[in-house]
């Protein structure tokens, strides 16, 4: 359906404009989440890839040729992104950005890889996305856990300079991988500190109270929680961490803080200290060019201000399309080759800078909550 | 033998028939515009209905519903993916290794519900799939959440020469071969001493005890040959993805094993196939979104099992009797034969 009305409004724009219609159009395939649970996030990052794309249309096009946009649903499931990214083979697309869930993105990236298709992962954080082995020139937006775990790290260990630490975890490989990578980051900083206490919950758990007891009793100067569970876990960790009264700041992983949080727990959230990668209205982001010009056009379109999704979704076309217009071309090998270790300028980050993995490098915002009812905060350091 | 005489030719234009048939088959992804698409599209739906195969048998001869095959399903897949990535053994020796180890998971999980029948035994086979699905998804050592990649291509060496399905079109003739493979068994149980007597055990429990015949024996083999089929349908579907996770237990893959038995009709050769055939078509062809797809897919299973249960088939045979009632006048012969054949 998608296809078919993105086909139609290409060829009522080729006929309407003469400069596009002497060239076929460059094709750019996206496949996330647009139903069920992870639904609404798909939908953002898709919003963000498709706004990023019309205002490529609007200056000109790429190469001269115009972008169309050709969005597909992986319902979350891997199997179906399978299918989804078959279809996008068969569409011929250009480029395909994929990926809110890592096992998703695993199970499709050997099929593009097989098929040629250029491959940029905007979302996806898992680390073997980047391993190699199913894509060797995978380029990734999102940040990685390593990083978001040395930010924490350094936080923690420089600028709270606490002493005793107490880990809240999420008990899977997202939450266990954090925490050992924080540990990890403790050690490489010589952190003068211990960690006193580690408590584990599972994901779909809703009552904390008995780690909460424990981590009190222990006295910890910084209790740092990891959880992905953000329309009931990690509120209802907030709500029951100011019932039992911990002094402790509660410092939450990287990109845990999502409007869901903020509607359910409300004011509970103030002094939650945490860390993000992209802010529409802060330093360094609220005075880039780019940023401010795709948060009026996304404002307009949507009526809110973008999330961090929405960016990840734009900067990932942004940084494909800087590329092939450097490369003037749109060969896979090519143009990946032009992101990965290299720098791009113009995109809504700024200059992204990639590591030789194809890992973007990300800028951090380190803020706290100030006002948790109307989802505010001010930026630390 | 002047008895056969008449018979001969039916069966020989019957042999000439059905290979006629798989031949054309073999080509449909040609037939359908030969694009990567047909393939894949092709592929998928007979990896599928092999998987489908294996809760055919149960559920059909056994009259009991197996919420566990994905513990096979995955077995095939695991041990495709980390044999051949850990070990670079080829694709005869991961098959081998996975016909064995589900025969030993199956006898296993048959032995300890031998005496649970119907919604008990439904519940044991769940509590196995969620049970292993947990173990697979917190076990480092099989991958983890992030379960393993890098999965290398089929390679089946063949004596004088290695057979590689890398690309859907390479696989599409050995995921063909192994549907093939599955139909001639199926074939060939549903004819066999062991289907008949299953069959017999399934609806009349009384008279098969009045035989002599050990029904948890017949209970067990069975159960135990139907997992090597589903787990040989995850080995295959572990090389066409190049990625195994621990979503291959998944409701996805539960929900396609049983919707696609269901909605031709249980005890129909090809119904499993056509089913999934329909399921797949529907979702990649004439998708109407996610949330949609799972909607519809809910209501027609519903519909299925409470107006028809017999599944789409009966539906048909439903309408031919009514149309037979109508231009015959012994209509409720006809009736109670519908009845007969609904139970």
């Amino acid at each position: 359906m998608i296809n078919i009305l993105a086909v139609g409004f290409a060829a009522v724009l080729a006929a309407s404009a003469p400069a596009f219609a002497q060239r076929a159009p460059i094709k750019v395939g996206t496949i996330f989440p647009l139903s069920g649970g992870a639904g609404p996030d798909g939908q953002s990052v898709t919003n963000g890839v498709k706004l990023a794309l019309e205002q490529i249309n609007e200056a000109g096009g790429l190469l001269g040729r115009k972008l169309v946009l050709i969005s597909k649903d992986d319902e979350s499931t891997p199997a179906v992104g399978v299918s989804r990214a078959n279809e996008l083979i068969a569409e011929k697309v250009d480029v395909a950005i994929e990926g809110w869930n890592s096992p998703v993105t695993l199970a499709m990236q050997p099929i593009l890889a097989r098929a040629g298709v250029l491959d940029i992962t905007a979302v996806s954080k898992a680390d073997l996305i980047l391993a190699g082995q199913s894509n060797p020139l995978a380029i990734r937006i999102n940040s990685s856990n390593g990083f978001d775990a040395a930010v924490i790290a350094k936080y923690v260990a420089e600028t709270l300079k606490a002493k005793k630490v107490a880990f809240l975890t999420q008990n899977d490989a997202y939450g266990n991988g954090f925490q050992s990578t924080v540990e990890a980051e403790f050690k490489k900083l010589n952190f003068a500190g211990e960690v006193v206490l580690t408590e584990k919950f599972a994901f779909r758990d809703t009552d904390f109270r008995v780690q909460l007891t424990n981590i009190k009793a222990a006295n910890p100067d910084a209790v740092i929680v990891t959880s992905a569970s953000n329309s009931s876990g990690l509120p209802a960790t907030i709500e029951q961490y100011r019932q039992a009264d911990i002094k402790a700041p509660f410092v939450g992983a990287v990109g845990i803080m999502l409007p869901t949080v903020f509607k359910i727990a409300g004011d509970a959230n103030n002094g939650v200290v945490s860390a993000d990668i992209y802010f529409w209205n802060l330093p360094p982001f609220a005075t880039i060019p780019e940023n401010v010009s795709f948060v009026a056009a996304y404002k307009k379109a949507h009526g809110v201000e973008p999330d961090k999704s929405a960016a990840l979704g734009a900067a990932a076309l942004q940084v494909w399309a800087r590329a092939v217009e450097a490369t003037r071309s749109l060969d896979r090998k090519t143009v990946a080759e032009a992101i990965r270790g290299k720098s791009i300028k113009g995109t809504l980050f700024g200059d992204a800078t990639f590591l030789p993995n194809g890992q973007l490098q990300p800028r951090y915002v380190v803020f706290k909550v100030v006002d948790g009812k109307n989802a505010k905060f001010e930026a630390l350091q | 033998m002047t008895d056969s005489l008449p018979h001969r030719p039916l069966s020989m234009l019957r042999a000439v028939v059905v290979a006629a048939l798989i031949g054309v088959a073999f080509f449909l992804p040609q037939l359908f515009g030969g694009s990567s698409v047909a393939y894949s599209t092709l592929t998928t739906i007979a990896l599928f209905a092999v998987m489908c195969y294996g809760v055919d048998v149960v559920l059909s001869y056994l009259g009991e519903v197996s919420l566990g095959h994905t513990v096979f399903w995955a077995i095939g897949g695991y041990v495709a993916a980390l044999m051949s990535v850990h070990l670079g053994v080829n694709g005869w020796v991961t098959a081998l290794a996975t016909i064995g180890l589900s025969v030993a998971a199956a006898t296993f999980l048959g032995l300890v519900t031998l005496r649970t029948r119907e919604f008990v035994f439904s519940l044991v086979t769940y509590a196995a799939a969620v049970v292993t699905h947990e173990i697979a998804f917190n076990w480092d050592a099989v991958g983890g959440s992030d379960g393993t990649v890098g999965i290398p291509a089929l390679k089946l060496p063949l004596g004088f020469f290695t057979y590689v399905g890398g690309t859907q079109e390479e696989l599409w003739p050995i995921a063909f071969a192994l549907l093939l493979l599955t139909l001639f068994f199926v074939a060939r149980f549903r004819r066999s001493r062991l289907g008949t007597t299953a069959l017999m055990v399934h609806m009349n429990p009384a008279l098969a005890t009045s035989l002599g015949v050990d029904q948890r024996r017949v209970r067990l083999a069975v159960f135990v040959i139907s997992a090597p089929i589903t787990a040989l349908a995850g080995w295959l579907y572990a090389y066409q993805r190049a990625y195994v996770g621990p979503d291959m237990f998944e409701a996805y893959f539960l929900v396609m094993m049983l919707t696609a038995v269901v909605l031709v009709g249980r005890r129909i050769l090809l119904g499993p196939l056509l089913g999934t055939a329909v399921l797949i078509i529907q979702q990649n062809l004439l998708s109407l979104g996610g949330d949609w797809n799972k909607v519809i897919l809910g209501f027609v299973l519903a519909a299925v099992l409470i107006f028809w249960p017999a599944g789409l088939m009966g539906l048909v045979d439903h309408m031919r009797q009514r149309w037979l009632r109508k231009t015959r006048t012994n209509g409720r012969e006809n009736k109670r034969s519908y009845m007969e054949e609904v139970q």
